[in-house]
């Protein structure tokens, strides 16, 4: 480890902030992007620091196993201390070799059993397989307050994938962005910064965010909802769909020219995007989405938006305190970081950027 | 569903039953096992069913007065698991994992409490065996604490194991790099040792549990009956339900005031109310007449569905109700044939009275038909119809039919007829009246797909036909000898806007007759 990840890593808790926080997510942009060495690097310095409060992990979907079930290669494992909580199902506990305590059985089913929650009675590895469905994920995390209400829980994302991480669940957000995004400095930068924009989109105003969570308590399974501006008052029309992508013009039908606010539940893609773009109503208004992980769009579709007077807002704005790098290749190749985060820090300026470096596991 | 019920599924569905199900909330695996199972008490078991409707009844006196028990009761029901998989596993002397005896440990818990409401437990009529032996094998501490591992006090071997463990896990949180890989070789090591002396720990538990199977397994199923007779309590309470009255075979059927809770939370939705039904059902057979819109087919199903929940252990939604207990129930109501399998009404409904009609000779069934032989020819119509009243007139089975074909009077026969909209309510009704350009209005309707078969003014018809059936008085009055061939259909039909020359056409046709 060199002197500048040795400075980051002592430092973490500082430098993201995590001190006040009640729940964190580990967002990744990619597959393999370093969530778990980021974890592991956490949940290390939180032990170094003595803090009293425990930390609660959960992973969406399997992680801290010692292999990749996708392509093999050896995965860094997740260690933690005495009195640590975990969310994770029955195999994946099999699979642990920390002294486990069974505080409660979830009903919450995964594709590995039922998610148990366990308090560790000593150091140890531990594979974490939580819940797909964030609704699961909102489960878990209040019978873990009901144990230790003033934990700090971490969400690791399963695949790393962008999905499903925030949703209003936590608080705060860790991005960890790999070589394997791309090798070419500028272009990871490129990429990162884009990502982070549309991570961070800005709440929606107090008024219209009033109107929509009103609209969503009276058609909670509406996956559209519109605010058209009538002469005295806002009108809302609910529409109840199966997927937002396929279902582009039962939306775009519904639009009106008065319409000023579209919500879309689910996930919204350049498809969904470009079906809506076929209407021409659907312009100068603001698109409200749950939160920024909801937001799967390149740099062109958002250029689009941008053309059509369209603004980004969300219900749940997404505070990322960190971006992680980790400079290794999809292929296991390990590149030299310093040019690649110099490239970040200078196109991200707002965030720090750190390479942790491995975690000592 | 027992073959006590004969009946098909859809109709089943249309009587009410499932959503009598569904309103009954079981909390426990167990419980909604025994509400699955739909147990059809008769005669044989009419001791059993006293006890269920005593204990049910007893119960409905605590759940009004919202006892602290029964709040108690249903909070520990509501943490119950199933439990069968892991009392198989234990019989067949299989290892447990932790969870397993996580669970066992919280069910054990959930007996200790609910034993101890004995007051709630004395009115179910419901029993639990003592199993405080086998918390404390899953509580080696006396902590009383329900979360679970295998503790150190299982084993001095394992306490040894654990606590070299701890001192190389200290070492190993103040080691780095070479240091902290040899430190993490030596932990898998330990980690080994304790995984033995785990699993030795386990089968060993899991062999003392075994004895005490039987009370666990009865405590579960207390669990459940508990846990269904409280549903069924709570489910009397909401639907307002009778304690129903049991008597001996011989005795009729008699409902005051029956409700279709189905039927009537419909109602209310519109704002209108159920008109509550009394009838006596003796031996023989009952003829039900009325007009049409009279809801006959809803009297006849709100009947069946009260005496059917009365036979399954549940209190019927009446203000009272008494009955012998039948041998079993049928309901035949072919009316829109088979369409799928292509098999006609007739057809089905000769099958449904010969099958009822041949277990009838054997065993006492209430049998209900809802206007049999409607696409049969009048006169044949009415010869089966009259044939099959006659026929269960002398019969231990009670046997009631709603039909508009004429049954002249024989012993064994009683009449009933729905009370139906007074002649001069009827008058009182505007004439219909066509909405001026309607027809032009359909004909500018863009002609495309099956929306052009809908007629665009269904909504209005479907308010007319709602504003006759609120002047209807749909209670029921038995009238004596002949009854009369229901009339008032033309004037519906009037009032429903059928042209002028084929209403000349009905009144003459129906003056002639």
């Amino acid at each position: 480890m060199n002197a500048l990840t040795m400075e980051a890593n002592s430092g973490l808790l500082d430098l993201a902030g995590l001190e006040d926080l009640q729940s964190l997510a580990l967002i990744g942009m990619s597959k393999n992007a370093g969530k778990t060495t980021c974890l592991n690097h956490i949940v290390s310095a939180w032990q170094t620091s003595g803090r009293t409060r425990p930390l609660a992990l959960t992973s969406i979907g399997r992680d801290g196993e010692s292999e990749d079930i996708l392509n093999g290669r050896s995965k860094p494992r997740i260690y933690i201390p005495a009195g640590t909580l975990i969310a994770s199902a029955e195999d994946a506990l099999q699979r642990s070799d920390a002294l486990l305590e069974i505080l409660e059985l979830s009903d919450v089913r995964t594709a590995f059993g039922e998610v148990i929650i366990c308090r560790a009675l000593s150091d140890g590895y531990v594979e974490l397989a939580g819940p797909g469905a964030s609704e699961e994920i909102a489960i878990i995390s209040d019978l873990i307050r009901q144990h230790e209400p003033d934990c700090l829980f971490v969400i690791d994302g399963a695949l790393s994938r962008r999905s499903q991480a925030g949703s209003g669940l936590s608080e705060a957000a860790i991005l960890a962005v790999s070589a394997g995004t791309s090798a070419i400095p500028e272009i990871l930068a490129e990429k990162t910064a884009f990502a982070l924009e549309l991570l961070q989109t800005p709440l929606i105003n107090s008024e219209i965010h009033t109107d929509l969570e009103a609209a969503i308590k009276t058609h909670p399974t509406a996956r559209a909802i519109l605010l058209n501006q009538g002469k005295h008052q806002v009108n809302c029309t609910a529409i109840d769909l199966p997927s937002l992508v396929g279902f582009g013009q039962d939306i775009s039908k519904e639009l009106r020219k008065n319409t000023f606010v579209l919500l879309l539940r689910g996930a919204v893609t350049d498809q969904v995007i470009n079906e809506l773009l076929k209407e021409p109503h659907f312009a100068s208004l603001v698109l409200v989405v749950e939160d920024g992980t909801r937001l799967f769009l390149k740099p062109e579709t958002a250029h689009k938006l941008r053309n059509r007077n369209i603004e980004l807002a969300v219900l749940d704005a997404l505070d990322v305190r960190l971006v992680c790098l980790n400079p290794t290749r999809s292929n296991g190749q390990l590149l030299n970081p310093q040019p690649l985060l110099a490239a970040l820090r200078q196109k991200i300026t707002n965030i720090p950027v750190v390479d942790l470096g491995p975690a000592n596991m | 569903m027992h073959s006590s019920v004969m009946i098909t599924s859809e109709l089943l569905q249309q009587v009410g039953l499932p959503a009598v199900l569904e309103a009954c909330h079981c909390r426990t695996h167990q419980g909604s096992r025994l509400k699955k199972a739909v147990h059809f008490y008769d005669d044989q078991s009419r001791k059993n069913l006293e006890h269920e409707l005593a204990a049910v009844n007893r119960l409905t006196g605590l759940i009004t007065e919202k006892h602290s028990q029964i709040v108690e009761a249903l909070t520990q029901l509501a943490r119950l698991r199933e439990l069968r998989g892991t009392f198989s596993r234990l019989e067949k002397g299989g290892l447990l994992d932790d969870t397993e005896f996580f669970e066992l440990k919280g069910a054990l818990a959930i007996f200790n409490h609910l034993g101890k409401l004995t007051e709630v437990l004395e009115f179910a009529s419901v029993n639990f065996e003592d199993t405080t032996g086998a918390s404390a094998l899953l509580d080696p501490c006396g902590k009383n604490n329900p979360a679970f591992h295998i503790y150190s006090e299982y084993s001095p071997a394992l306490a040894e194991i654990r606590t070299r463990k701890k001192d190389l896990e200290r070492q190993i949180s103040q080691s780095k790099g070479a240091q902290r890989n040899t430190l993490l070789t030596k932990r898998a090591l330990v980690i080994a040792e304790e995984d033995q002396e785990e699993e030795r720990i386990r089968w060993e538990l899991g062999a003392k549990l075994t004895t005490w199977l039987p009370q666990m397994r009865h405590n579960a199923e207390a669990c459940g009956l508990l846990d269904f007779r409280l549903a069924k309590a709570d489910l009397a309470v909401r639907w307002s339900g009778c304690l129903p009255q049991l008597v001996d075979k011989g005795l009729p059927a008699m409902l005051v005031n029956a409700s279709h809770p189905e039927v009537a939370a419909h109602l209310e939705k519109q704002g209108l109310k159920f008109t509550p039904i009394s009838i006596e059902l003796h031996e023989g057979t009952t003829v039900l007449t009325g007009a049409n819109m009279g809801g006959k087919s809803v009297a006849l199903k709100t009947i069946f569905l009260a005496l059917l929940m009365t036979q399954l252990g549940y209190f019927p939604v009446c203000e009272s109700l008494q009955t012998p207990l039948f041998d079993f129930f049928a309901f035949e109501s072919s009316q829109e044939g088979d369409l799928c399998r292509g098999l006609s009404s007739f057809g089905l409904e000769a099958v449904n009275i010969r099958d009822h009609f041949r277990r009838s000779k054997t065993e006492r069934g209430f049998i209900v038909m809802d206007e049999p032989c409607r696409g049969t020819n009048p006169a044949e119509a009415t010869a089966i119809v009259q044939a099959v009243c006659k026929t269960y007139g002398k019969s231990e089975s009670s046997f009631f039919i709603a039909t508009h074909y004429p049954v002249s009077p024989q012993p064994g026969i009683r009449f009933y007829q729905v009370r139906g909209i007074r002649p001069e309510a009827l008058q009182q009704l505007p004439a219909y009246q066509a909405k001026p350009g309607s027809e032009q209005e359909e004909a500018n309707e863009p002609i495309t797909g099956i929306s052009t078969m809908i007629k665009a003014d269904q909504r209005e018809d479907i308010t007319r036909v709602r504003r006759i059936q609120n002047l209807m008085d749909f209670r029921l009055e038995e009238i004596e000898g002949t009854h009369a061939v229901p009339s008032g259909a033309i004037k519906i039909a009037e009032l429903l806007g059928v042209d002028e020359a084929l209403l000349l056409e009905m009144k003459a046709a129906w003056l002639e007759d």
